[in-house]
Order: structure tokens, then C-alpha cells, then sequence
């Protein structure tokens, strides 16, 4: 009977040690696994804060590619040379520089600069009186005008050439120097273009150079035909 | 097709002209070197059409085929000169070259003149009718965009008047309030130079050189592709060896373009 109670106490003391064993390793495995899921959400956070890692690193730099610059072509520069009609003064050769820019297919903006000289006129050819001065024979213009291309076309020579050309009509204002002084004048006319090259240009152009002129004594409009023919180099 | 790396493709010229003066101008108007290269574009719609000519009536005698490549060579108002691999040449509309692609098949943009453009440029040139205190006045101007809104502006004119000639050379801004507005109105600010030549029938001519500033309000309205209207006022302070100074009054009206 002693030896049983001794066994059942013994049995109870040994349960006891194991079993606060058992209870601390629980504890302790409970308190791993908090600290687990502490870092595990802490990981996680993080994770989701940093930027996601590079699968492969470009070892290549961007090249830059260079695109040329397309040429323009809308500059005209050049001459001409014709005769100018200067009413009462007679018809005279004219020369002068013409500067064009080709706005669209349909407009164009010129600026020209012409000299002439003015002959006699007819009462000074009778009567051997002079008007004007040599220097006020001087017949200098200017004008900016505006022009349309009223119909482009081709035009052939033979059977293998054929040229772009066109009709144009153009008007603008401008300044005349003649007889000692400055007079308004308003151009307007029409010409022709054709391009032998897609550089070379040749013109031909008749425009009206109108002013009011008190020059011959009675003040009234002044109409001043000149024809031209000229050519120009596209830039 | 398969593409290449470079987006030119290298061409040599040789000046075939033995005119001295042609001779002169070609080289003007190409690199002396005689080597030049030129932007390539690829054709991305079914095909792309060739004319003979810039402009729209002349006939289509070529067309270049999806995946194919032109060279353009040149540009003339809204045309493009181009060469196409088996070395025929045409022109190309702008807004048929502006859905091609670069080689490394980026989109090729183009500048196309319009309403856009008439809001956003970078030039502007134009010439004017007008008056300057009762004498008839001519005048041209030349305009740098320093933002869609303000610009630098250049001009020059010459007044014809009964009792006096004279020239105005000025230097000013301007500022567009709406710049894509079809119709927009713009003030101007600036200062400049005024000579006056009084007729030698006077009897007492005065020749005189003065500096001057002015304000100035005006509009300007998109007519078609790079062409617009302008027409403005401007209030001019002649600054005079006198005891007082001189306002001049101005207006004129004109075409302008933009590019």
C-alpha cells in the first residue's frame, strides 16, 4: 500500500515537471510564432513600400536618333529687265531685283526694287525745254505685293520635257521716286512662271505702276505699263 | 521590309550646271561637299501618291507601298520633293507625308500651316496699307514668337504726305491675349526712330531725326493656311528737341503669314 501512494506521488511530481515543461515549450513556441507574424507583417509592409527589383538590367544606352533637317524651298531671288512705259515720258528700259516667298501652293509674297530713267517728253522734244532735271529723270520703285497662282499647269517642249509653270495674278502697294519726289503707287498685273529645274525659275510679268502726279502741271493718275522678263533662282 | 538603324540614307550631287553664276547659286543652295543626307521616312498607309508637281491638280503618276521607304529632299510650301528606293522621284502632299513614320517608327510631324499653327508658330512677315497722321503709309514688319502669347516684333514703313516724307523704324512687342481664337485681338508696346524729309517746296524745310514710343491695339483673323489678316492702331509720342512733344496717330491693315 505505501509503495503504491509512493508510486501515484512520484507519478504526480514527474507529471508535474513535465508538464510545466509541456506549458513553457507551448509558451515559449506561442510567443516564436507572434514574433513570426510580427516580422512577416513587418516584411510585408516593407515589401510593399520598396519597388519591385529589376528582372534584367539594361546595359545598353538609349541612342538618340538624329533626324536631318528638310531643306526648304520657298525663297525666289532674282532679276528682270524689260521696258517701262512712264506716261508722258516715253517707254525706257527698266531693271530691277525681285524677292519672293512662296506662302502655300496658292500665295506668294514678292517685294521688287526697279530703276529706270525717264526720256523726254513731247512738249520738251518740241520746244527744247527741260522739265526735269537729269537726276529727277530718276525712276525708282518699290513695292510688296501679294500674288496668287491663279492656274499651275505644265508645260511641255517635245515629248521628254516637261516643266511645272504659272499663271499668276499679283497686286500690292509701294513707292515710286520720280521727278524730285515720293508718290503712293498701287501695282497690280499678272506674269508667268515656269520652271525649267525644280531651282531655276523664268518669269514673264506685266504690271501697271499707278500714282497720282502733278509732274506735267495738272494732278491726275499716272498709269506706268512695264513688261518684263526675268528669272529667278529658288532657295 | 526590314528596317534599318539609320534614319538617312546617303546620296552624293554633283553640280551639273556650267553656268558660272548657276554653278554659284546650286552651291549656295547645296552643301559644297557635295554629300548630303536625307531624312527617310516609312509608309505606313496602303500607299502613298506621287504628284509631278506641288500642287493638288497636278497628276499621280507613282505610288510607294506600305513598308516602303522614301528620301525627302526638299520642301516647297506644302510639298515635299521624295525619292523613293527604286529612285523615282515625286512629290508628296504634306498631310499624306505627315502619316509615315520615322525608322525607329515614331510618327513623322509636320508643321501644316493651320489653326493650330496659326496659334503656336515661330515667324510672322507681313506688309501693311495704311495711314500716319494723315499721310498714306506703307509698311512691313517681321515678328519673332517669344510664347504663343508674346511676341518680338521689327518693322518699317515709309509715309507719303502732302507737306512731308518720311520713315518709322520701330522695335516692339506685342501680345496676342487668345492666340486660338480665329479672331484675336493684341496690344503692342514699344520704341523706334522717326525721320522726316519735308518737301523741298516749303519755305522752310526741316529735316528731323527723333526718337519715339508707342502703344498700340489691333486684331488679327486666320483667313486660310499660313495667311492671315492684321490690322492695328498705334499712338506714337515723338520725343522733339521742342518744348513739348508730338503725338502721331497710325493705322494700317494688311496680310500677313506665319511659318
Amino acid at each position: 500500500m505505501e509503495t503504491r501512494i509512493c508510486v501515484l506521488l512520484l507519478s504526480l511530481v514527474a507529471l508535474g515537471c513535465s508538464g510545466c515543461a509541456v506549458f513553457h515549450r507551448h509558451a515559449k513556441q506561442e510567443s516564436e510564432g507572434q514574433a513570426a507574424d510580427r516580422s512577416a507583417q513587418a516584411s510585408q509592409e516593407s515589401d510593399t513600400n520598396a519597388q519591385p527589383p529589376s528582372v534584367v538590367e539594361p546595359q545598353v544606352e538609349r541612342r538618340t536618333v538624329k533626324v536631318p533637317a528638310i531643306r526648304p524651298s520657298n525663297v525666289e531671288l532674282g532679276a528682270y529687265y524689260g521696258e517701262i512705259s512712264i506716261q508722258d515720258f516715253g517707254a525706257q528700259p527698266v531693271a530691277g531685283l525681285r524677292l519672293d516667298y512662296h506662302i502655300t501652293e496658292d500665295f506668294f509674297a514678292e517685294a521688287t526694287y526697279g530703276r529706270a530713267k525717264a526720256g523726254p517728253t513731247s512738249f520738251e522734244t518740241l520746244s527744247n525745254i527741260q522739265l526735269l532735271s537729269d537726276a529727277e529723270r530718276r525712276f525708282t520703285y518699290y513695292n510688296l505685293s501679294l500674288g496668287y497662282n491663279l492656274l499651275p499647269g505644265e508645260v511641255f517642249i517635245g515629248r521628254n520635257l516637261a516643266m511645272t509653270s504659272s499663271f499668276y495674278l499679283i497686286g500690292g502697294l509701294g513707292s515710286v521716286k520720280f521727278a524730285g519726289d515720293q508718290n503712293f503707287t498701287v501695282n497690280f498685273g499678272a506674269g508667268f512662271r515656269v520652271l525649267p529645274t525644280n531651282w531655276l525659275a523664268l518669269h514673264i510679268d506685266v504690271q501697271d505702276l499707278v500714282f497720282r502726279s502733278d509732274v506735267t502741271g495738272v494732278e491726275e493718275l499716272k498709269n506706268n505699263l512695264q513688261a518684263t522678263i526675268g528669272a529667278t533662282v529658288f532657295f | 521590309m526590314e528596317r534599318s538603324i539609320t534614319t538617312t540614307r546617303s546620296t552624293r550631287r554633283w553640280p551639273t550646271r556650267v553656268a558660272p553664276l548657276l554653278v554659284l547659286v546650286s552651291l549656295l543652295a547645296a552643301p559644297a561637299a557635295g554629300a548630303r543626307e536625307y531624312l527617310q521616312l516609312f509608309v505606313v498607309e496602303p500607299y502613298l501618291e506621287l504628284h509631278t508637281g506641288p500642287g493638288r491638280g497636278y497628276p499621280v503618276t507613282q505610288v510607294v507601298g506600305r513598308g516602303e521607304a522614301v528620301d525627302v529632299l526638299m520642301r516647297r510650301t506644302d510639298w515635299f520633293r521624295v525619292r523613293t528606293e527604286r529612285g523615282v522621284e515625286g512629290w508628296a502632299f504634306e498631310r499624306d507625308l505627315a502619316r509615315t513614320t520615322l525608322a525607329d517608327g515614331t510618327p513623322f510631324h509636320i508643321n501644316l500651316g493651320d489653326r493650330a499653327a496659326f496659334a503656336s508658330h515661330r515667324w510672322e512677315t507681313g506688309f501693311f496699307g495704311g495711314a500716319y497722321e494723315g499721310a498714306t503709309l506703307i509698311s512691313a514688319y517681321q515678328a519673332l514668337s517669344l510664347t504663343d502669347n508674346l511676341k518680338i516684333e521689327v518693322s518699317g514703313s515709309q509715309f507719303i504726305g502732302n507737306l512731308s516724307n518720311g520713315y518709322l523704324l520701330d522695335i516692339g512687342f506685342s501680345h496676342v491675349f487668345v492666340p486660338t481664337w480665329r479672331l484675336s485681338p493684341f496690344v503692342t508696346l514699344g520704341g523706334g526712330y522717326e525721320w522726316v524729309e519735308p518737301k523741298a517746296t516749303l519755305a522752310q524745310p526741316l529735316s528731323a531725326n527723333n526718337q519715339a514710343g508707342y502703344v498700340g491695339l489691333g486684331a488679327r483673323f486666320y483667313l486660310t493656311r499660313r495667311l492671315f489678316l492684321r490690322g492695328e492702331f498705334r499712338g506714337y509720342e515723338i520725343f522733339t528737341n521742342q518744348n513739348s512733344n508730338e503725338v502721331k496717330n497710325e493705322w494700317k491693315l494688311g496680310f500677313a503669314f506665319f511659318y
